[in-house]
C-alpha cells in the first residue's frame, strides 16, 4: 500500500499522429495499470489543456513524470504551464535510441515492437517512481 | 494546372487517457482519418494549441473543425474554442452512447465490446458530420439510408497536423512573419491561368489563400498587398 502518500502523477502525451505518441500512451498505461498501480496516477493531458482544477491540483501537489512522443514535449510544457513541477521529463525517442531494434509502427494499434518499446520505457520509469517514492518495495504494488 | 489541395475538415479528439471514452475518441478519429473520410480530414494533437506555434493555433480557423470528447468536461471542444477557433460541430461520446443505448465502455487500454461498438458509432457520426460540413448531402443521405460508407481517395496522404504535407511559403505581413499554407500551389495555378499580377487578381488571390490560412479581417488589406507583390515576383521568376 501507499500509506496515504501522494501518488506520483504520470502525464503521457496524447499524440495522435505518430507511433511514438501511441508508445507514450501505452507506456503510461503499462506503468500505472501494471507496474506501479499503487504509487502512480495517470492524469489526462486534455484536462491540462483546459486547466481543469482537479488536474491542476494534482500536478501542483505531486511529483509529475511526463512521457512525450515528440520533440514538442507537450506533456512537459503543459504540466509547467499549469504550475506543476516536472520531476522527470521523458521522451520516447531517447528510449528508442537505446533500443533501435524496437521500431514502433502503427497508431491505433501498435506493432509488437512498439508495445515492447513501451514496456521497456515503463520499466525504466518504474525505477524513477521508486526513487521518488523512497524505493520501498512494499509501495510498488503490481508485478514490476 | 497546379493541383491545389482540397479543403479538409479538422477533427480534434480529447484522447483523454483516464477514461475508456477517451480511447474511443482517439480510435474513432483515426478510423475516420484513415478509412471513412481519408483525404478529406486532418487532425492535430489537442495540446499543440498551447504547446505548439501560431500555425497550430490557427488550426480551427484554417479548417472547419469537429471536436470529439469522451466526457462532459469537453476538453477538446472548450480547448479548441479557447485557443484556436470555434468548432463547426462537437460530439460527446458519453451522450452519443446514451442516445444509442450502449453500455459504458470499459478498458482504456484495450476496449471491451461496448467500447469497440462505441468506436464504430462515434466514427460514423463523425463521418456524417464531415459530409455535412463539406456540403455533401448525397453521401449523408446514403449513410442515413444504411448505404455503404465511401472510402474517399485512397491515394491521398493522411496528415496529422495543420497543413503538414502541403507546401507553404513564408512571407512578412505588416512586419510579422507568417507561413502561408498552399501559397506556392495557388501562385502556380494563377500563373497557369495567365492571370496578370494586378489589382483584379488581388481579391481572388486573397480568397484562395483564406481557404487554407487564417487571415484576420482587420489585416486583409495588408495581406492582399503582400500577396499581389509575391505573385508579381512569382511571375517574374517564370522561365
Amino acid at each position: 500500500m501507499n500509506d496515504g502518500k501522494r501518488k506520483v502523477v504520470v502525464v503521457p502525451c496524447s499524440g495522435i499522429g505518430k507511433s511514438f505518441g501511441s508508445v507514450a500512451r501505452e507506456a503510461g498505461y503499462e506503468l500505472c495499470d501494471e507496474l506501479r498501480p499503487e504509487t502512480t496516477q495517470l492524469v489526462a493531458l486534455s484536462k491540462l489543456v483546459l486547466g481543469e482544477e482537479q488536474a491542476r491540483d494534482r500536478v501542483r501537489q505531486s511529483a509529475a513524470i511526463t512521457i512525450d512522443g515528440c520533440k514538442l514535449m507537450c506533456a512537459a510544457k503543459l504540466v509547467k504551464h499549469n504550475g506543476g513541477k516536472v520531476a522527470r521529463e521523458l521522451a520516447v525517442l531517447d528510449v528508442y535510441r537505446r533500443h533501435k531494434d524496437l521500431k514502433a509502427d502503427g497508431i491505433a494499434e501498435l506493432n509488437a515492437e512498439g508495445k515492447q518499446l513501451a514496456r521497456v520505457m515503463a520499466e525504466e520509469i518504474a525505477a524513477v517512481v521508486d526513487d521518488l517514492t523512497g524505493g520501498d518495495a512494499a509501495n510498488r504494488g503490481g508485478h514490476g | 494546372m497546379a493541383n491545389l489541395p482540397q479543403r479538409k475538415v479538422g477533427i480534434v479528439a480529447c484522447s483523454g487517457e483516464e477514461l475508456a471514452e477517451g480511447t474511443v475518441t482517439r480510435l474513432a478519429t483515426l478510423k475516420v482519418l484513415h478509412e471513412l473520410r481519408r483525404g478529406e480530414t486532418v487532425t492535430i494533437c489537442l495540446p499543440l494549441f498551447l504547446a505548439g506555434n501560431e500555425g497550430n493555433r490557427n488550426f480551427a480557423r484554417s479548417h472547419p473543425t469537429i471536436t470529439v470528447d469522451g466526457c462532459d468536461l469537453k476538453c477538446a471542444a472548450h480547448g479548441t474554442e479557447m485557443y484556436s477557433g470555434k468548432p463547426a460541430a462537437s460530439i460527446v461520446v458519453s451522450d452519443l452512447l446514451a442516445e444509442h443505448g450502449i453500455a459504458k465502455p470499459e478498458g482504456r487500454r484495450c476496449l471491451n465490446d461496448a467500447g469497440k461498438r462505441a468506436v464504430e458509432i462515434t466514427a460514423q457520426r463523425l463521418a456524417a458530420l464531415v459530409d455535412e460540413v463539406l456540403g455533401k448531402p448525397e453521401r449523408v443521405a446514403a449513410a442515413d439510408a444504411g448505404g455503404a460508407q465511401e472510402s474517399a481517395k485512397d491515394s491521398e496522404v493522411v496528415t496529422c497536423s495543420c497543413g503538414s504535407g502541403i507546401p507553404a511559403k513564408k512571407l512578412e505581413v505588416a512586419g510579422q512573419p507568417v507561413e502561408v499554407v498552399a501559397l506556392p500551389l495557388i501562385l502556380d495555378r494563377l500563373r497557369e491561368a495567365h492571370r496578370q499580377p494586378n489589382e483584379a487578381v488581388a481579391q481572388d488571390l486573397l480568397e484562395m489563400v483564406k481557404i487554407y490560412n487564417y487571415v484576420p479581417p482587420e489585416a486583409e488589406a495588408a495581406w492582399r498587398d503582400v500577396l499581389v507583390k509575391e505573385y508579381a515576383a512569382h511571375c517574374a521568376r517564370e522561365v
